[in-house]
């Protein structure tokens, strides 16, 4: 069932419908909750909980202006963000631990990449992986983070030169 | 790192993550939201409740020290203990829900 029809079921308050639909977004929702706190998966196992009990709250309101899973990144980034507002200045995000460390390349190629964005601004980060993890374009991504297209491609711009020198940059 | 290898590397999408246990876990918080207006109500009820019994405790207590006790006299009582049994099976019903 697509999401559309889902949408719909769950606006008459079809808990079955939102469940489907939490099931079909959870993972990326969560992947990019969890770059955004640098690895701490409880973190943002509850960010990403709190944003879909705010999208079940506020599902009414959904217009279809822009697609579901951008409605919920824009949730999930605003509630990150409200997160990073209350904790103290001294408390620490996560640090990115990465997953099974294994001798594989890709996989020590991805620890590597998730260490240096660990080092990029929330902002910068955000616009990355909505762009290209997450494959929305850019107009989209600017509607998610609620900041004006030019600013999205500048964090983007960036945020991919901070990145090119973490990960060396020979050029 | 050139420009394309960054970009394979950022275009990598994002590790799959179980929706089990926090599936559960969010199915979970909704009911429970769901479940907070009738949660509430029904603390109401009790507290309504709890008026209407002291209401007919005190009413019961001055009508002994009068010994006043007629027909009439149980007009208030009996329209009391309705709204006791009535009360009673709003909060029975708030509680199922």
């Amino acid at each position: 069932m697509d999401d559309s029809t889902l949408v719909a079921q769950a606006v008459s308050r079809d808990v079955a419908a939102f469940s489907a639909l939490a099931r079909q977004h959870q993972s990326r929702v969560r992947g990019l909750l969890l770059r955004l706190t640098r690895g701490n998966h409880a973190a943002a196992d509850d960010l990403a909980q709190e944003t879909f009990l705010e999208a079940w709250r506020g599902i009414a309101g959904f217009r279809g202006e822009s697609s579901f899973s951008t409605w919920l990144y824009r949730i999930a980034y605003s509630r990150f963000l409200m997160g990073a507002r209350k904790r103290k200045p001294d408390e620490p995000l996560g640090d990115w631990q990465g997953e099974a460390a294994s001798g594989e390349s890709a996989t020590l190629a991805r620890i590597d990449l998730e260490r240096a964005m660990a080092k990029l601004s929330a902002p910068e980060s955000a616009a990355l992986t909505l762009c290209y993890a997450l494959g929305l374009s850019n107009t989209e991504a600017a509607l998610a983070l609620n900041m004006p297209l030019g600013t999205l491609k500048s964090h983007v711009l960036r945020g991919r030169d901070k990145l090119k020198a973490i990960l060396g940059d020979p050029s | 790192m050139n420009d394309s290898e960054l970009d394979t590397l950022l275009c990598q999408p994002l590790p799959e993550r179980d929706a089990g246990e926090f599936s559960v876990a969010l199915m979970e918080a909704v009911a429970r939201h769901q479940a907070r207006p009738a949660r509430i109500l029904s603390w109401l009820m009790v507290a309504v409740l709890f008026v209407v019994v002291a209401a007919a405790s005190v009413f019961g207590a001055l009508a002994a020290s009068h010994g006043a006790f007629g027909p009439q006299s149980l007009v208030v009582p009996a329209a009391l203990t309705l709204l006791t049994l009535l009360l009673s099976f709003a909060v029975l019903q708030s509680a199922r829900e």
